[in-house]
């Protein structure tokens, strides 16, 4: 690169450290992992800073360099935990909603046990539970949900088709929520469905005598 | 007789479900929005559960990240002066 492709090259990139770190740490969940990943998509920038025509898409072609270096370099990688599946698994994770699991429309007045435990869960569990999903997955709800990008922008970027976008945020959701749900379990978070359970049979019974 | 051409067609639970990722992702567009939409205002129980996705999409665009260290950006600028 010459001395002023280095300057352009930090004059377009700079400004977007800072999100292209907060989806590698979402996409890692360890810090060092996430500036370690941040250094080898910037290596490949810099590589292929040449072959970029459109200068105001640096952002989503430097996040598409992260995700591609995301997935070849860490796949193999011992620490980061990977759990295969098929595009077409067909088991309940696919269907799994928390809203489902705690939702009691009949008990309204006793409030919204599953908003309470969307407000309730701790961002580091939300985080790990992220970093457990599977790598399409993790990569499509990291994209969407964390960064904020649309089902197009996602689609050029990891380079699939919109309808598997979509369907990886589905799924990667669906499975997000169980493994929530499973936090929750384990937190204790989800006494409230039982409470109202018995409070409701416990006014029944009332109600009745 | 003929349908008028405005009709909302009804849809039912299952399939509103299948749509409201795209719905809240500000994907859907067109009739099977407007269809979605015009269940929501009958279905109490599909617009409580777009209510918790938004507010679940929501918890995730605003979860924490660890700061970048000070030195990631220097060390970037390093890294590009030798290219």
């Amino acid at each position: 690169m010459t001395k002023e492709e280095q300057l352009e090259f930090k004059t377009l990139v700079l400004p977007h450290l800072e999100e292209l770190h907060r989806v590698a740490y979402h996409l890692c969940n360890v810090r060092y992992n996430a500036e370690d990943l941040v250094m080898e998509a910037i290596v490949k920038a810099c590589e292929n800073f040449h072959t970029l025509r459109e200068k105001t898409k640096i952002k989503h072609w430097l996040l598409r360099i992260l995700s591609n270096t995301f997935i070849s370099t860490y796949r193999a990688q011992k620490n980061v935990r990977m759990i295969e599946y098929t595009e077409t698994s067909n088991d309940d994770d696919d269907t799994f909603s928390l809203f489902a699991e705690l939702s009691q429309p009949f008990l309204l007045w006793w409030g919204n046990p599953e908003r309470e435990l969307v407000n309730k869960l701790m961002d580091e569990e939300i985080q790990k539970a992220i970093s457990e999903l599977p790598l399409d997955f993790r990569i499509a709800v990291v994209l969407c949900d964390v960064d904020g990008l649309s089902y197009d922008e996602i689609s050029k970027m990891i380079d699939v088709p919109i309808g598997t976008v979509r369907s990886r945020i589905a799924r990667g959701r669906s499975l997000l929520q169980k493994k929530l749900y499973h936090y929750a379990q384990d937190l204790g978070l989800t006494h409230a469905k039982r409470h109202t359970h018995e409070k409701a049979e416990e006014l029944h019974t009332e109600h009745k005598l | 007789m003929k349908k008028p051409k405005n009709s909302i067609q009804n849809i039912s639970c299952e399939e509103a479900i299948q749509r409201i990722f795209p719905y809240i992702d500000n994907y859907l567009q067109g009739k099977s929005r407007t269809e979605l939409e015009h269940h929501l205002e009958t279905c109490r129980h599909c617009f409580d559960r777009v209510e918790f996705e938004k507010l679940l999409k929501a918890r995730l665009r605003n979860l924490h990240a660890q700061k970048k260290s000070d030195l990631l950006e220097k060390k970037i600028e390093e890294l590009v002066d030798r290219f």
